[in-house]
């Protein structure tokens, strides 16, 4: 008996539908009615908005990063470049070059393809920690570049890009909850994407070469072609959250390029679970919403008690929410269906 | 000849690439000054040993466990902070030594903790809840111990009281002695069964919860001999607290400088082997895990220190060996210094900075040459080398490669320590200095091999140099020929050279300089 749409989408038609109501509940719970919301009034409502644009950009990121290093097994220590790029190239294009947002989302392919390239070309030569390495030489250098004074009147040096402006139709300030439904659009889009990926022969090919690339490789299969477009997805994925990321706020921090952003999409990845792709948005809702809460309330040692759950997933949780959910829900299922089994022959 | 022959086709691209670096170095010498280049040359061969420092214990780690230990330039930075501690505040480092010393012996006892728990039989239930109320119940007594344990410390807060001004009044000469802190409301002898019970209690309440699969089938005093002699020491210094702190107060500076160095190496060692037995060692099967732990250990690490010593930079002042001034200097000969203990000494003409850069590459030498005969000469670098080739063999030999673990993973982290001990009086101190020392440990390393230790003093060294002309250059420029440019290397450019030859060489030899081909 095949399960009708509605029955076999659940779970995902709830959080959709949970996502799509979610500014105005946070208004209704405030006393702002929906059309207050709809017209942008400033509020709770609002600032959520702003919180749950954050977490979609975080979410998207982490999931380019659980495409290749989840999925594909590739373990990357710049991933953070990929983000880099895109919200760099998509600020300067906008406040140098005067471009509009079709062109600098053009643009912004392009740089992605050009970057995911070049890590192609030393993807064959390594592997392993020395891509590991690699990848964090490549991060760094561009973390140095964008900090440099030379660069300084496009990149802004050490202080980050200012000053981009945004075309008022999408502007935060004033649109914010257009640009919450696009964001929200665009992360869906690309969820959706990723799950047909995965379950393609292509995203087959790419788990197998995680499990034992040497096996791959044995069956046919020219592993490099496969990582590379997984890589190239990803790095499609991460500059255009990168985007989104300029379009939401003022400044592109040099942060964004550094070590320590490869290991927030980490920390997403695991928290969610590694290879499980919607612990990507669970994950990223839970960081935001625990780095938000600490910062507001601890204060300066909230980075300590990041590291600190960090530490205490890697070492009890290690597959992560989704990906211990899973485990445990087989084992449910498996006991229910065991107790049916005894009723029925004590039954019969 | 035949043999010259293949030597030299096997590794052609090998010698290509050192020959470039050697007539990159040729060509660096001629464009500047003797003594400008001497001054460069030491100054690039005294970060080549710093970075040596970390990069051997990591190398170290990583080929015999294959842990990537990213929290090693966060232990260095560790071991800078507690030389620190004990050179400028003596007072603090002896009040320190008691609770620690008590909070670590419980631990030492793993063998014996195994050894009780294997013998326990409870039911399921109460085996799992007894192992957590014991955890509960120790971190309580610790907890209402630690609480009111008198130690003297600074205050991060107050200008008067802070690091900063303790470091720059110890520079000054006049050494600030802070007021001892005294017991209220908790008796000594109250305080050292409080921590001896929590730390005993604690410890076997993990060992129960962790279930060894090894434990030993009877008991000798080796099992106890470590908790004998750390709750000894606690003890000691306890009841000998205020002559042990007059002494080191009134100690040559020389001589404190030593001690500071030799504890935060002893430290980093402790450090090392409580982070292996109890983080490291339960992910041996997850490799990937094991890289994510060492990051979130890194982070913690460097927010500890913010906590505990402030977001400012001060800087660990020289011991009198390398401060003198007056008639007689910068002293001529080597000589000369040791009657004058001059600050500086003219090296063909160049005027070169004793303690940091001619101190610093003869340490690193001098811990080179020693971790060289330790790993040729000994039966512990026997197995380490063997470990490194196949541990699994190894431990099929009968050896317990685990102990050699746990006992690397010490003595990498001590080099490290001692790597940020030393760098203290000439880097100064900051909560991210360890980051920088990583990254460059980790381009020498991808340079030289992983795993390879000679690749590893050559990694450092040509990531020393590289650095250090690079910013010379930024100074005098580069006359680029044919051309009239003088190009000025930026203080950016330094660290992205050194990873820009990374890639390069990685793209050249995918395992470094010296590393072997598998």
């Amino acid at each position: 008996m095949t399960k009708s749409f509605f029955r076999q989408h659940q779970a995902s038609l709830l959080t959709l539908l949970a996502l799509v109501l979610f500014p105005f509940l946070v208004g209704l719970f405030e006393g702002a009615s929906p059309a207050v919301v709809w017209a942008n009034g400033s509020g709770t409502s609002k600032f959520m908005q702003g919180l749950a644009i954050e977490v979609f950009i975080l979410a998207m990121f982490a999931l380019s990063y659980d495409l290749i290093f989840g999925i594909t097994g590739l373990l990357s220590f710049g991933h953070s470049m990929f983000f880099a790029v895109g919200a760099y190239a998509s600020g300067i294009a906008i406040k140098s070059f005067g471009l509009n947002l079709g062109q600098t989302f053009l643009l912004v392919l392009a740089a992605a393809f050009i970057q995911a390239v070049l890590v192609g070309i030393v993807l064959p030569r390594v592997k392993g920690i020395t891509f590991a390495l690699v990848t964090l030489g490549m991060a760094s250098v561009l973390h140095l570049i964008v900090m440099s004074t030379e660069l300084g009147p496009y990149t802004g040096a050490d202080v980050g890009l200012q000053g981009v402006i945004i075309p008022d139709f999408i502007n935060p300030a004033v649109e914010r909850l257009r640009l919450y439904f696009v964001a929200m659009t665009v992360f869906i889009l690309f969820y959706l994407l990723y799950k047909r990926f995965v379950d393609s022969p292509t995203g087959r090919v790419c788990v197998a070469i995680r499990e034992n690339e040497d096996r791959a490789k044995m069956l046919g299969y020219n592993v490099f072609t496969f990582k590379f477009a997984a890589l190239l997805l990803s790095s499609i994925t991460a500059a255009l959250a990168g985007f989104l990321h300029t379009i939401y706020q003022p400044i592109v921090s040099p942060n964004t390029a550094s070590l320590a952003f490869t290991v927030t999409a980490l920390l997403i990845v695991l928290i969610g679970g590694v290879g499980t792709l919607s612990g990507a948005f669970l994950g990223a809702i839970v960081f935001r919403a625990l780095d938000f809460g600490l910062r507001r309330y601890i204060g300066e040692s909230a980075s300590f008690i990041n590291g600190a759950v960090y530490v205490l997933f890697v070492l009890f949780i290690p597959y992560g929410i989704i990906g211990t959910w899973r485990l445990k829900s087989l084992e449910l299922k498996k006991g229910w269906e065991d107790l049916l089994k005894r009723f029925q022959r004590s039954m019969g | 000849m035949d043999n010259f022959k293949v030597t030299l086709r096997k590794n052609l691209v090998l010698y290509l690439t050192l020959g470039v670096l050697v007539s990159l170095l040729i060509a660096a010498a001629q464009g500047m000054e003797s003594k400008d280049f001497v001054i460069t040359f030491l100054r690039g061969l005294a970060v080549g040993s710093l970075t040596f420092l970390v990069a051997s214990g990591f190398s170290l780690i990583f080929g015999l466990m294959h842990v990537l230990n990213l929290a090693h330039g966060t232990l260095y930075m560790i071991g800078a902070y507690i030389a620190w501690t004990v050179f400028v505040r003596p007072d603090t480092f002896v009040d320190l030594l008691t609770p620690l010393a008590l909070l670590l012996s419980g631990f030492t006892l793993q063998g014996v903790w195994a050894f009780v728990a294997a013998r326990i039989r409870l039911s399921g239930a109460m085996g799992r809840i007894l192992p957590w109320g014991g955890m509960a119940l120790s971190l309580v007594i610790l907890f209402m111990t630690l609480a009111r344990y008198p130690i003297a410390v600074w205050d991060v807060e107050v200008f008067a009281q802070s690091p900063g001004t303790y470091a720059f009044m110890a520079d000054q000469g006049t050494r600030l002695v802070p007021e001892a802190a005294v017991f209220e409301g908790l008796s000594p002898a109250l305080a050292v069964i409080g921590l001896l019970a929590g730390s005993l209690l604690a410890a076997f309440s993990m060992v129960w919860l962790a279930h060894p699969p090894t434990a030993p089938q009877q008991l000798t005093w080796r099992h106890f001999a470590p908790f004998a002699v750390l709750s000894l020491v606690g003890i000691l210094a306890l009841i000998f607290n205020e002559p042990l702190t007059a002494w080191l107060v009134g100690l040559n500076t020389n001589w404190l400088f030593l001690v500071s160095v030799v504890v935060a190496v002893l430290a980093g060692m402790g450090l090392g082997g409580l982070m292996e037995v109890t983080l490291i060692r339960p992910l041996y099967v997850r490799h990937i895990y094991q890289i994510m732990l060492t990051l979130g250990m890194s982070v913690i690490g460097v927010e500890i220190v913010r906590a505990v010593w402030g977001r400012p930079e001060f800087i660990m002042p020289k011991p009198a060996l390398f401060t003198g001034s007056g008639p007689g200097c910068p002293a001529t000969t080597l000589a000369a210094w040791w009657q004058l203990n001059c600050a500086t000494i003219l090296v063909l003409g160049g005027r070169v900075r004793v303690y940091n850069e001619i101190f610093i590459p003869l340490v690193g030498l001098v811990v080179l040459v020693a971790v060289w005969l330790l790993l040729k000469r000994s039966r512990l670098g026997m197995i380490i080398r063997a470990g490194v080739q196949d541990s699994e063999m190894v431990e099929a030999l009968g050896i317990n490669v685990r102990q050699v673990f746990t006992l690397v993973f010490a003595l990498g982290v001590g080099l490290a320590a001692l790597g940020g001990a030393l760098a203290a009086p000439s880097l100064g101190l900051s909560y991210h200095m360890g980051e920088s020392v990583m990254l460059n440990a980790l381009v020498a390393l991808a340079i030289g091999g992983l795993t390879s230790y000679p690749g590893a003093a050559l990694g450092s060294v040509i990531v020393g140099l590289i650095q250090q002309f690079m910013i010379k250059y930024g100074q005098i420029g580069i006359a680029i020929p044919f051309t009239e440019i003088v190009f000025k290397p930026t203080p950016p450019i330094v660290p992205a050279s050194t990873i820009f030859l990374m890639v390069i060489i990685l793209l050249l030899l995918p395992n470094g300089l010296l590393g072997k081909k598998e």
